[in-house]
């Protein structure tokens, strides 16, 4: 199937839920697709021999905070499929709020979205439903913030150059941005 | 007292907790796994994961595009030129570059599958050292220091090259390098048999891979495998064939494929690739054609150094180019790569300026470790290690 | 105080006395040779050797972090052979090595793991710094990497470089041991142990 001919068809049947599709300048297909029938499309594309988007390759989040303060959600996740029998492609975009953004869990369809999506909690701060096992991934437990989110701050520290060790010791005593105290 | 039905129930109830990591010579890193013991039998595998996190997707926010280049050979540190070439294959995506001067394209082509030979070589050296073949890690690393040499003579480091630029390379190849490319095109097949003399027939190293570790097709899809763990478990799937960049569509090469989806097929597809790579070498040193290595677009690829003295137009994009960067238009794209192991790819999201808005890596060893955990499951507590090393992970990238 | 402690101070005392004993009849040799004997041979204190027999054997812990792990194995191989050194016996445990190689960056997650690492080291011990990163942090000024080991662990030697290739690593090597062998048997050397 082309491209195009996907897009006809899930623009039949999931109507009013999907928000946008396109086929771009370079031939990928482009679904956006609101939170409520998020799932069921996903299911879709897993299940439906057709299109056979059995593998998952990657997920990741933005955060358009700085890019488009005015847009109406904040946070957009996307989701790589590919169907390992057949040339097909697609991404699909999910728009979520500021407040208590919240994505179903699509481990069970795709056993490679324990990874990222336990990311997606990790250093954005979505909340994943139904994921088998939803803590930090990468940030050590009790870490405060969600690193990837415009808003953190990436925390740049002075370097002291010194070969005077009383010195640096000093210096490292009154900086307050070092988050875990290693002498601890 | 024999094994009755109740005493081994009894016994399922006491398991015991083991620590891995993350500092264990075996883990390649500092991977921490949490393993839950029956006896020698592994109950549950659960991963534990960045101690080696260094925000660089969080950096690459706040740094300009050719800054990041230096970033990325810093994820899989193992075979960086392959992180480069993915990078700026999406970065061009972006800037709408249609093609590159077939000069360019080959000399990112042979970098890169030295990176792979490189790459495998380590695996290979680690893989076997870790069950316990102590003289192929020796030789893989004698023939590395060979590309690390070929890497220091073109870019000026052994390993972390940045080489790879956006709209081309960062500098032309010398013909002393591409008679040093050459001399190891020719030496290299010799080694390869050498090391499969050492291990491919070797009655303890098949007792510790063949039918330990294995993954179906179907398993590996659904768990997101990718590179030489798919092709060994018969699924023939490469990007480089696939959807072809960087003109690989005018080479002519295998992919290895193999059937059982064990650790030992795993080192056969590897060892073939290593061969595969140094065929495309040798296609690309005999095909190499003349003419410019990156794009003659002064807005995107520094004009030549001698221009700068001659021509005021040169000398303006020049310092256009090297105080402010390429402006990359609003979008978003993703360019998958085939890495050493596996698709390797940047999500970049653009707003338009000189600095990207988000950068994201599909890092095929941070996809690989759960499905890794649940090759663990069953296994016996010395496979751990082999599985560990079959799947050649690299903490760079899983972390980021 | 240690038991090697106590060892160094049981033998310089009985030297200062065969010294004292030594004196006359050293004084009816020649003038010359003499001073020879009494400087070079009974002057030379245990804590010096102790020194030299342990600047010849830096048993370095296999602690790999990042990209310059993999040129610290380089170093281990046969191309640039730290045997020639004495450090070639990368130990897997802590507990039986005295020399940690930091090398590669040290992330906040790591900094109590590395901590945790050094304290199992038995003493006497020594840290070195490979890479940018470890020293200073290097390119990574950011929330996830501590700016510098020397926050955690005390450093003996910063070897520069990302990476630093296997030479550089080496000299490092060699600059420890010129530091071990100029503390041997000083205050210094006295405090590592204590």
């Amino acid at each position: 199937m082309t491209n195009e001919e996907i897009r006809e068809q899930i623009e039949a049947i999931f109507e009013s839920a999907i928000q946008h599709s396109k086929v771009t300048a370079h031939g990928e297909l482009e679904v956006r697709v609101a939170v409520d029938q998020f799932l069921m499309l996903m299911a879709y594309l897993k299940q439906n021999r057709d299109y056979d988007f059995d593998y998952l390759s990657h997920i990741t989040g933005v955060d358009y905070l700085d890019m488009d303060p005015d847009r109406e959600f904040r946070f957009e996740v996307v989701y790589e499929l590919f169907s390992s029998k057949k040339d097909h492609h697609i991404r699909v975009f999910v728009d979520l709020p500021e407040v208590e953004p919240t994505i179903p869990s699509v481990y069970h369809l795709w056993h490679g979205a324990d990874f990222p999506e336990r990311e997606l909690y990790d250093m954005f701060g979505f909340i994943v439903m139904d994921h088998p096992n939803m803590k930090r991934l990468i940030m050590p437990e009790g870490w405060e913030g969600h690193p990837l989110l415009r808003d953190y701050p990436l925390t740049v520290e002075e370097i002291a150059f010194s070969h005077n060790p009383d010195h640096k010791s000093e210096l490292i005593k009154t900086q307050e941005d070092v988050k875990v105290d290693p002498w601890a | 007292m024999g094994v009755t039905e109740q005493g081994l129930l009894e016994r399922d109830k006491d398991t015991m907790t083991l620590n891995m990591g993350p500092q264990h010579p075996s883990t390649h890193g500092v991977f921490r796994v949490v393993l839950e013991m029956d006896g020698e039998i592994v109950k549950s595998a659960e991963p534990d994961i960045g101690f080696l996190h260094t925000g660089i997707e969080k950096t690459a926010e706040n740094k300009r595009y050719i800054h990041c280049i230096p970033m990325t050979d810093r994820l899989d540190y193992l075979s960086p030129p392959q992180n480069n070439l993915a990078f700026c294959l999406t970065v061009e995506k972006l800037l709408g570059v249609k093609e590159l001067p077939a000069r360019a394209d080959y000399l990112r082509v042979i970098m890169c599958e030295l990176g792979r030979i490189g790459s495998h070589l380590v695996w290979l050296g680690t893989h076997a050292l870790d069950i316990g073949a102590m003289t192929v890690f020796l030789y893989a690393w004698r023939e590395r220091e060979m590309i690390l040499d070929l890497n220091e003579m073109i870019s000026g480091v052994r390993m972390m090259t940045s080489y790879i630029r956006v709209g081309g390379v960062a500098k032309d190849a010398t013909p002393e390098w591409l008679d040093g490319v050459r001399k190891f095109v020719d030496y290299f097949p010799a080694k390869v048999d050498e090391y499969e003399s050492l291990l491919t027939n070797n009655p303890i190293w098949l007792d510790r891979t063949r039918g330990i570790g294995t993954m179906t097709k179907e398993e590996a899809v659904l768990w997101s495998m990718s590179g030489p763990v798919l092709r060994a478990s018969g699924l023939n799937w490469d990007w480089r064939k696939r959807k072809p960049y960087s003109r690989y569509d005018e080479f002519n090469f295998e992919i290895p494929t193999q059937d059982h989806g064990d650790i030992y097929d795993r080192y056969l597809v590897r060892v073939e690739e290593m061969r595969q790579s140094r065929e495309i070498i040798k296609q690309a040193l005999d095909n190499l054609p003349d003419g410019p290595y990156k794009l003659e677009d002064n807005k995107i690829s520094l004009p030549p150094r001698d221009t700068l003295h001659t021509s005021m137009e040169s000398l303006i994009h020049h310092f256009k180019l090297v105080s402010d960067g390429v402006k990359v238009p609003k979008g978003s794209a993703y360019v998958p790569t085939e890495g050493a192991r596996g698709e390797v790819g940047f999500y970049i999201v653009s707003d338009g300026s000189n600095t990207p808005y988000r950068v994201k890596l599909r890092a095929p060893s941070f996809m690989g470790i759960p499905g890794m955990c649940k090759m663990m499951e069953g296994a016996f507590i010395a496979d751990v290690v082999a599985i560990i090393g079959s799947i050649d992970i690299v903490m760079g990238e899983v972390d980021r | 105080m240690g038991l090697m402690d106590e060892a160094v101070d049981a033998v310089e005392t009985e030297i200062n006395n065969l010294k004292l004993n030594a004196k006359e009849a050293i004084e009816q040799l020649g003038a010359e040779f003499s001073g020879a004997v009494y400087d070079s041979i009974l002057t030379t204190k245990l804590g010096k050797v102790v020194g030299w027999a342990q600047k010849n054997a830096l048993w370095p812990a296999t602690f790999g972090l990042a990209c310059c792990a993999i040129e610290m194995m380089a170093m281990a191989n046969s191309r640039w052979d730290a045997a020639r050194f004495g450090a070639e016996v990368f130990r897997a445990s802590p507990r039986q090595a005295d020399l940690m190689i930091v090398s590669g960056r040290v992330s906040q997650k790591m900094a109590p793991v590395l901590k945790r690492i050094y304290n199992q080291m038995p003493e006497p011990k020594w840290v070195i710094a490979m890479g940018a990163c470890s020293s200073c942090g290097g390119i990574f000024n950011n929330y996830a990497i501590v700016q510098g080991v020397d926050r955690v662990v005390p450093v003996d030697v910063y070897v520069p470089g990302c990476p630093p290739g296997p030479e550089a690593l080496l000299y490092g090597v060699i600059k420890l041991q010129e530091k071990i062998l100029r503390e041997a048997g000083s205050e210094q050397a006295r405090q590592r142990v204590a």
